[in-house]
């Protein structure tokens, strides 16, 4: 249940159009429907119904405060009650949610957004731009938002006119309407702290909220979004056991479940009743991060070892049952357009991996696993060990609790397992793991010449440029840096027949979150 | 009798404190606080810091205890550090729940164990002991989610008889309800019989060699007269005892079957408290976990004395 902890916050910087999406769905690792049949196609959308969601990733101690989120239940509900600022669509751009548009000077450090006109709260308040500063500073200054890291570069934000705001950054980034897309930037009406009895602008109305039980959300009737919200209310269900998830939407009193289990799923596909929807690769990464200036990973001949050393598909066909796609020791997804496909990939290599450890004076390798780092760390650790003594290499593999794993654990240990969710650009997903003063810098890898890069990429507006700056990074982390990325994840929904208009989404499941107000009954 | 019933209660009251002492400072050896799980691997020593302030957490942890302990000494369990929910209004429903099932399983359970229990001592070493015996075993050697999820297969996958979610709210109807918590019901059923099965049985069976059995059945009395008039009497406080145990199990134990249908117990609220170390909800849980345990055995002593003569009036 621990799993998803946070920032499922997924990539995009994802460019491409439409046609695009569907002619090289495959390639692009985007398959929509791939394993349910043509049940969800389209027709015209219809009001009606309770949308019953059964859902794993929150539990009891749920907050309806969003800088509290971090899991997918109460992304959801997040976004059932309120809305983001920024949305991403279903190609991975950045559109304009409670921000309707905005503009920035070269450099990308003066920014100007526009306030949607004429939107309510469910309390009847008008949206200004006092609420989105407000709903913005609740991330800046002394809090504890989990999204404060993400919106550090704001210096300033201010009031330009009643529907217009002004955001200064410190660095310039023209990423930053994909930073406040992020989950946690929901708007509140100006000086809100009443987070019991939400105020939002979103097509649903709070009505119960049971945390770890279920919550009750009552459309309002007059959504501001044109084709959107046609369920007359939602029940959302904890259902944290994936069996009685399955069976749950199997039988009929659910119509719709997150986090398939991928060693169950080819039972639920031969059900006339489900379909199930596969997103390929934009789900967590799955890694062992060594850090480089710990004595036994301080060579890179002992990290390239290490690299080499292990069987990323025999862990994806055994842990995953093969519903992940194999990583190349960065957090950038496969599936993004940014991801660097001239970097040769890190195949299994015994000799090599044995050629590599020797250089390197053999040093004693020991790692750390738990699952709650993520599951199926275990057994991956395991697996490792088994192709790494095919290279003559040994290694300890040690299972420690996942009680307080990311404060005792991660980033303290020398090799250890972690994951990482995807984030929305992949300048955040670069230069918060990878840049030498990053936070969560969980490898100790520090080089100039790639914080360099990153720096500049941010700024750069010419995709061209960009893109081939962004493979020339993830080159450089890929033969550099100490991180074990293995495989990249799947997400796998399941919905009843009779749910219309769910799509993959390039970020999260179930719509992007958002199923509540995407899809339809038929 | 008042006098015990008074002393066993300000002795369940001591244990409560002892109780809240104990599950406050095992709560601090855990590693991390609830900060740092709601914030997991995000988390940045600046947010940390917000977040402890808030909530004060940056007080000393005997000032949180003595604070926590005033508030619940007027009536006041205070609210979940997670969420700022009340832990009573949250705590409540789940325990009515919880409650619901454990009774509803204890009705399913007790007569059988009991009634099986009896009759396999009347009929000692024939058939039917066997047979109680042997499947009351093999009940309580499968793992409850095994059963759970066997029950599921068969009465709600093959059948659609019962639901496979047993998620009730506050205005479920009661047959509903009922219909809904059969297949956890059923489950715990599994779980407990057998031990009380074989408790009784025992029990019967060993106040049989006793002088006074001996002198019923020189009367002439029918054996099974004699085993419940004669041996059951004198055999009750074990069985109640073990009953108690059972019972409360019911309350406290039933975590793996909450989750497996996915009913709103007071398990999965404590189990996700102690993930997210939210010391006052784990607190609230406990003490009502304790006091389950204390009520049911003063009941037991209590029932004990009242069906034996012979505890009524010590000599």
């Amino acid at each position: 249940m621990t799993e998803d902890r946070s920032h499922l916050s997924a990539r995009t910087g994802l460019v491409l159009d439409r046609r695009d999406l569907m002619t090289s769905a495959a390639a692009l690792g985007l398959a929509f429907g791939a394993l349910g049949g043509p049940a969800l196609a389209e027709d015209a959308p219809k009001k009606g119904g309770t949308l019953r969601l059964g859902m794993e990733g929150g539990s009891a101690s749920d907050s309806l405060d969003p800088r509290t989120y971090a899991d997918s239940v109460p992304i959801d509900y997040g976004y059932q009650i309120f809305n983001g600022m920024v949305e991403i669509g279903d190609n991975g751009e950045a559109v304009g949610e409670l921000l309707e548009s905005w503009e920035t000077k070269p450099g990308a450090t003066e920014w100007v957004f526009n306030v949607r006109k004429g939107i309510t709260f469910h309390s009847g308040k008008t949206l200004d731009a006092d609420d989105i500063v407000y709903s913005l500073n609740l991330h800046r200054g002394d809090t504890k938002s989990a999204a404060k890291d993400l919106l550090s570069a704001i210096s300033d934000v201010k009031k330009l006119g009643p529907n217009q705001i002004g955001i200064t950054l410190s660095t310039g980034n023209a990423d930053l309407p994909y930073n406040l897309s992020d989950y946690h930037v929901l708007v509140v009406p100006n000086g809100f702290t009443n987070w019991a009895k939400p105020d939002g602008t979103g097509a649903y109305a709070l009505e119960s909220f049971e945390p770890g039980v279920r919550v009750l959300t009552k459309n309002t009737g007059h959504y501001w979004k044109p084709n959107r919200a046609w369920y007359d209310s939602v029940e959302l269900r904890y259902i944290p056991d994936a069996a009685a998830r399955s069976q749950a939407l199997i039988s009929g009193q659910v119509d719709a479940v997150n986090r398939l289990d991928p060693k169950t799923v080819g039972f639920l596909m031969k059900s006339p009743k489900v379909s199930v929807v596969q997103t390929k690769g934009t789900g967590n990464r799955f890694a062992f991060v060594a850090l480089c200036d710990d004595p036994s990973y301080t060579s890179n001949d002992a990290r390239m070892a290490l690299k080499y050393g292990i069987d990323r598909q025999k862990i994806i066909d055994t842990v995953y049952k093969g519903f992940a796609q194999v990583g190349n020791d960065t957090t950038i997804s496969p599936a993004s357009p940014y991801f660097a496909q001239n970097t040769p990939p890190h195949t299994y290599d015994p000799d090599r991996a044995a050629s590599l450890y020797k250089k390197a004076g053999s040093p004693k390798f020991r790692l750390q696993v738990s699952e709650g780092a993520f599951s199926g760390a275990t057994d991956a650790g395991v697996l490792y060990q088994e192709a790494l003594k095919k290279a003559g290499i040994d290694l300890e593999v040690v299972r420690v609790s996942g009680d307080g794993y990311w404060s005792n654990v991660w980033l303290k240990a020398p090799f250890c397992a972690v994951y990482w969710g995807g984030r929305p650009t992949v300048d955040l997903q670069l230069s918060q793991t990878f840049i030498s003063t990053a936070n969560w810098n969980d490898t100790h890898w520090r080089d100039p010449a790639f914080d360099k890069i990153v720096t500049e990429a941010r700024v750069e507006l010419d995709d061209a440029k960009r893109k081939q700056m962004y493979a020339e990074a993830q080159h450089l982390i890929a033969d550099n840096a100490g991180m074990v990325c293995f495989a990249v994840g799947d997400y796998l929904d399941g919905y009843a027949k009779k749910i219309r208009g769910a799509k993959p989404h390039p970020r999260y499941d179930l719509c992007d979150q958002r199923v509540a107000e995407k899809t339809w009954f038929a | 009798m008042i006098r015990l019933i008074l002393s066993r209660i300000g002795l369940g009251l001591l244990t409560l404190l002892a109780v809240s002492v104990v599950i406050f400072v095992l709560t601090q050896i855990l590693p991390g606080d609830v900060a740092s799980s709601v914030l997991g691997q995000s988390a940045t020593p600046e947010t940390l810091a917000a977040y402890r302030h808030e909530l004060g957490l940056d007080r000393p942890a005997v000032v949180r205890y003595f604070v926590w302990l005033a508030g619940v000494l007027h009536g006041d369990f205070g609210t979940a550090l997670t969420n700022g929910q009340n832990i009573i209004e949250v705590l409540w429903p789940r325990l009515r729940n919880t409650l619901f099932l454990a009774g509803y399983a204890a009705l399913l359970a007790l007569p059988l164990a009991v009634g099986f229990g009896i009759l396999s001592a009347i009929r000692e070493g024939r058939l039917t002991d066997r047979l109680a015996n042997i499947v009351a075993l093999l009940a309580i050697s499968m793992p409850e989610f095994f059963v759970g999820y066997l029950l599921i297969l068969n009465l709600s996958v093959n059948h659609e008889w019962f639901p496979s979610l047993a998620t009730v709210g506050a205005d479920t109807p009661f047959g509903e309800r009922v219909w809904a918590v059969t297949l956890p019901a059923v489950t715990l059923t599994f779980l407990v019989t057998a031990h009380m099965l074989r408790m009784t049985r025992n029990s019967v069976l060993s106040t049989m060699s006793t002088a006074y059995v001996e002198m019923a059945f020189l009367k002439g009395l029918s054996r099974a007269r004699v085993v419940t008039r004669h041996a059951l009497p004198n055999a009750a406080a074990p069985i109640i005892s073990v009953i108690a145990l059972n019972l409360a199990y019911l309350v406290v134990g039933v975590v793996v079957v909450e989750n497996v249908f996915t009913y709103p117990g007071v398990g999965q609220y404590m189990i996700d408290a102690v993930t997210k170390r939210d010391v006052p909800v784990i607190e609230a849980c406990g003490i009502v976990f304790a006091a389950v345990f204390i009520t049911l055995n003063t009941l037991a002593d209590v029932t004990a004395i009242v069906l034996n003569p012979r505890l009524r009036h010590p000599r």
